[in-house]
């Protein structure tokens, strides 16, 4: 098939014990189907015997390409018997001190060895041409098996001459590949691994190659490889249990013999690895092959990108986004659109990188065209999240609802070019929400439902939360008691603690004890049977806050006037979280309840101290400020307009302001506080919509 | 249909040696199989597992509208078949798992239903709950300062530190998450439990024909909902560099795909995408598969509109393997040249 057809037959020709004979008559033979007569021709011109003659016929035939031909000319010799003869001739020789070697009758054996061998392995790539693959890796594990029984101790480099090792190196290399090819999977594994094991003297080339192919049949063959066996392994290393750990260890050793010099860089390596470690979510492992790869391998923005990628999977999102900046830098890559994204993205959940994300972001808007313009919709998505997110840190009421205007416009553009994406849908919902536009927000909270259908336990928050807004508490209740059917045990915390906050708002506190209560319930189960270290990622990340419990009957008790047991509850989250600003503020409500305005004060100051835009506390501040001394009111006011600053949907910081205002005597300005803080009631969720992101 | 053997020869299913009511059971399964298919009413216990027409019909019969309904026949029977316990019927049943989960995850948006679908579904999640004991799956990375079987420790950086690297704790990954039993399908739970099918699916995929395979690579694109064309002779890394070259006639093709495109995107949480991923990481890059031009055809695609819908996701836990798998896809081709072969000289001698 591949033979050197074109223009060199003529010149192809035997040579041995020191002569030399022209190929083309012996070729006249074969083709006439002569196989004794070109045998004959060789033996004689070449003083050879039988089975050296038969060899290199064999090879010409092989050469030729006419494997059926070099098929015929091997079966002529019994290949087996002699196997068996040099079985012996070697055995014969093993007492012999090794290191002094007999030189001369050791490499007389290993000619004749290697004779035999090389035919052996002709026969089995022929076997392989002709696609009789079981028949042609049995022939190859013939070889194997001879050079262990051989060399007993496994070859060492003064043992064999360059010829016999190639041999063996290739019939390694071979065996397992043809296993593959008949589709023999277990024998293929066992075979990898005798090859890796067992010492056949590879040099690196062969090994490397052998063990990328082991690699690719661990990860991608389906089949479920057993541990290799006990008789290699050795006291305290390590043994792969399972094809992944095989896979990954064999693809870190060959990342070091890169590292070593001891290999030729093959992207394919990593590129293998990268897939094995991120299907079992380990790209902070990836992170670290990918660092201490040699500089020069990849191109340093390409290895920026990669690692930001791996970092941000890895949930480091602060790490990744210090190598964007270096990667997007004016001078390096800065119009590469996934990392724009990816920067854009991880800018959009923090109100501090707000600002810097609306940058990449509008950079993706205008780099998102011919073959990336697909991604448009994508980068119009990014901006609307960055716009929302920096109008939250607005210094100036203008420019917030500037952003806030521009950020819905974005949302919008983007759903034009992407209506089928999930998650946009939901983040327009929340936007609507949260600046009370609630039925538009109703509207694309059930698109974004139905698409997902229910799949999604946001989904039903948001769905609950924008209907309590509208005051359709009861219709509320049937959603979150769909949504707790619907839902595991372990992920029904935020559900119930919506619930109770539900019933308060229907003025049923004893019903929300009783919610209350068995969340508290649930929690104790919860620390039980979570014992263990097998808690998935997913329970964890909705793992019934009990902290959030304790502060939420709190402020039940307080409202209830039940002081003692308010008491009980602050103390208990206290046991939870020492510094807490929203158990200040409950402290602080406590103590206005009780007329102890200047404790109160105190209170939420320390509260304040905590965190200092915590409006709860502002708006207490504020309210307790006035109620200590009229001449205190510019203060009391500051507080205030701070807390509507931060939060403009306050409708109690509205209402406070207000108060104020009256008692200043602004009162056409007080009635426009109530105003806003009556309408603002009238779309006032039972838990601020942020809390759902 | 030519592709529906087994991809593995080694991998026929054993005769199981669970019962030895396992004939009855094979008869139970066809005489039930052909009151529901009558075209199929030619089977026989011998022919059930190698009737080429069987795949094709049954799936067919899956995709009709209503077709997973509570009192759908063909779901009892898949139901049915599954629990008998025999190995052979359960990997039959297996086969249709792409198809299941295919129809099944697209038409939930539509409300209907899938009461029949779903039990079959929770047969297999609960075969895979049984068998893991309430274990989660998990791996260890390995650690090239501790010697393997592979390899000798070489300490890398000597001195680096007073024995520290020894002392550090093995890294332990978690595959897949230790599983609850679940009675009916709640709808946040669904991702997990067809995700789980699925990883049983990967499990036995050495026993699955490649007509399995094939519908799995199909509603991989309908779940992305994404057209991938794009990314076809292109990476993102490259894509600036070869746009002159054909950047015109390329987007053409994608305008055409994008009006075509099925709907049927379903959001793709880790627990679903991960075992998708590995499913598609064989039918792109299993031993021989590249036999299988069809297979392969609708792999490629696949990946490239996951590649696709991983980018419109801005998702880099799937940006990464998608991306790798995109790349190793384009090198699968063997045009290297053969390293098991001889070197071939026109001297031929001893």
């Amino acid at each position: 098939m591949e033979s050197t057809e074109h223009g060199s037959v003529s010149v192809r020709e035997f040579h041995a014990n020191g002569s030399r004979m022209v190929a083309s008559e012996v070729e006249a033979k074969l083709d006439q189907g002569n196989i004794q007569e070109a045998e004959d021709s060789l033996k004689e011109g070449l003083s050879l015997n039988f089975e050296e003659a038969r060899a290199l016929l064999g090879k010409l035939e092989y050469q030729r390409g006419n494997v059926e031909g070099a098929l015929r000319v091997f079966d002529g010799i019994d290949l087996q018997a002699a196997i068996q003869r040099l079985q012996s001739s070697f055995s014969e020789k093993t007492p012999v001190k090794k290191g002094r070697a007999p030189t001369e009758s050791v490499s007389v054996s290993q000619h004749a060895a290697s004779l035999v061998l090389e035919a052996i392995y002709l026969k089995a790539k022929s076997l392989q041409k002709l696609g009789k693959f079981t028949e042609a890796a049995n022939n190859c594990k013939h070889i194997l098996d001879a050079v262990e029984k051989i060399f007993y101790l496994g070859i060492t480099d003064i043992q064999v001459d360059n010829k016999l090792q190639e041999i063996v190196s290739h019939a390694v290399e071979l065996l397992p590949e043809l296993w593959k090819q008949a589709g023999c999977y277990d024998e293929a594994i066992s075979a990898y691994r005798r090859a890796l094991l067992s010492k056949w003297n590879l040099d690196n080339d062969y090994c490397a190659r052998i063990q990328k192919s082991f690699v690719i049949i661990l990860l991608y063959s389906g089949v479920e490889a057993s541990p290799p066996s006990l008789a290699v392994q050795v006291e305290g290393s390590y043994v792969p249990k399972n094809n992944l750990e095989e896979a990954i260890l064999l693809l870190m050793i060959l990342l070091r013999k890169f590292s070593l010099g001891k290999m030729k860089w093959d992207p394919s390596v990593m590129e293998h690895l990268t897939f094995a470690l991120s299907i079992c979510t380990q790209t902070s492992i990836l992170a670290k092959q990918l660092e201490e790869l040699m500089p020069g391998v990849y191109h340093r923005i390409d290895c920026w990108n990669s690692l930001a990628l791996c970092y941000s999977g890895a949930g480091q999102n602060e790490c990744a986004l210090s190598l964007l900046r270096k990667s997007l830098h004016k001078h390096e890559r800065p119009n590469d659109l996934t990392s724009l994204l990816l920067a854009a993205r991880i800018c959009s959940e923090d109100s501090h990188f707000a600002a810097e994300g609306v940058n990449y972001a509008l950079r993706a808007v205008n780099n998102a065209h011919d073959q990336k313009e697909h991604l448009k919709g994508v980068a119009l998505r990014m901006l609307g999240l960055c716009l929302g997110k920096q109008a939250k840190v607005s210094s100036s009421d203008s420019e917030r609802s500037h952003l806030q205007s521009k950020a819905l416009e974005s949302l919008v553009a983007a759903i034009k070019l992407e209506p089928n994406n999930c998650d946009l849908i939901f983040e327009l919902a929340v936007h609507y929400a949260q600046h009370r536009n609630l039925s538009a927000a109703l509207r694309s909270a059930r698109h974004f439902f139905n698409q997902t259908g229910g799949s999604v336990l946001k989904a039903w928050r948001l769905l609950a939360l924008i209907l309590s807004a509208q005051q359709r508490f009861s219709e509320a209740e049937v959603v979150i008691d769909a949504a707790l059917d619907q839902t595991a045990r372990w992920e029904q915390g935020p559900l119930l603690r919506l619930k109770a906050k539900l019933k308060i708002s229907q003025s049923r506190p004893m019903d929300a004890i009783e919610t209350y209560r068995y969340l508290l319930a649930l929690v104790q189960a919860q620390k039980k049977s979570f014992g263990s270290f097998q808690i998935s990622s997913k329970v964890l990340d909705d793992k019934i806050n009990e902290f959030d419990i304790w502060h939420g009957l709190a402020n039940l008790y307080g409202s209830l006037s039940h002081w003692k047991d308010a008491e009980i509850c602050l103390q208990k989250g206290r046991e939870l979280k020492k510094y807490s600003a929203a158990l200040m503020h409950t402290q602080g409500v406590l103590f206005e309840g009780r007329g102890q305005y200047e404790d109160a004060l105190l209170a939420t100051i320390n509260g304040v101290l905590i965190e200092p835009n915590h409006v709860p506390c502002k708006i207490l501040m504020g309210s307790m400020i006035q109620k200590i001394g009229p001449k205190y009111l510019a203060a009391a006011r500051s507080s205030m307009s701070d807390a509507i600053r931060i939060e403009p949907t306050n409708r109690m910081a509205w209402h406070y302001l207000g108060l104020l205002n009256k008692k200043d005597g602004r009162i056409s300005d007080a009635a426009d506080c109530f105003q806003a803080a009556s309408m603002l009631e009238e779309s006032d969720p039972i838990e601020s919509f942020s809390s759902i992101l | 249909m030519s592709g529906d053997e087994a991809t593995t020869p080694s991998a026929k299913p054993k005769a199981s040696a669970t019962a030895t009511d396992s004939p009855l059971k094979m008869q139970t399964a066809v005489d039930s199989l052909s009151s529901i298919v009558p075209s199929l009413s030619k089977l026989t216990p011998a022919s059930l597992l190698t009737s080429p027409d069987l795949y094709s019909k049954i799936s067919a019969l899956l995709r009709q509208p209503n077709s997973g309904a509570g009192d759908n026949n063909l779901c009892r029977w898949l139901y049915d078949t599954f629990q008998s316990g025999v190995v052979d019927l359960q990997l039959l049943v297996l086969r249709f798992l792409p198809v299941i989960a295919g129809v099944y995850l697209s038409r939930v948006a539509d409300r209907k239903p899938q009461a029949g679908f779903e039990a079959v579904l929770l047969a297999l999640y609960a075969y895979e709950t049984t068998s893991r004991a309430g274990k989660p799956v998990s791996i260890t990375i390995p650690d090239l300062s501790q010697p393997s079987v592979y390899h000798e420790a070489t300490a890398k950086t000597p001195g680096k530190g007073p024995a520290n690297s020894a002392a550090t704790d093995p890294e332990i990954a978690v595959v897949s998450p230790a599983l609850e039993p679940h009675g009916t399908v709640r709808s946040t739970r669904r991702a997990r439990i067809v995700g789980v099918a699925l990883e049983l699916f990967y499990a036995k995929i050495g026993h699955m024909p490649v007509s399995s395979k094939t519908d799995f690579c199909e509603f991989c694109k309908v779940w992305a909902g994404q057209d991938g064309e794009m990314y076809k002779n292109f990476e993102e890394g490259e894509m600036c560099k070869k746009l002159e070259d054909g950047g015109a006639k390329e987007e053409e093709e994608g305008v055409v795909e994008k009006k075509n495109r099925v709907e049927g995107r379903v959001p793709l949480s880790w627990e679903l995408l991960q075992p998708v991923m590995r499913i598609l990481g064989h039918c792109l890059l299993g031993p021989n598969n590249n036999k299988h031009v069809e297979l392969c055809n609708k792999a490629n695609e696949a990946c490239r509109s996951l590649f696709s819908r991983s980018m419109h996701d801005v998702n880099p836990k799937a940006i990464l393997p998608m991306r790798s798998l995109l790349r190793l896809s384009k090198t699968v081709m063997p045009n290297h040249p053969d390293p098991t072969e001889l070197p071939f000289s026109d001297v031929i001698s001893l």
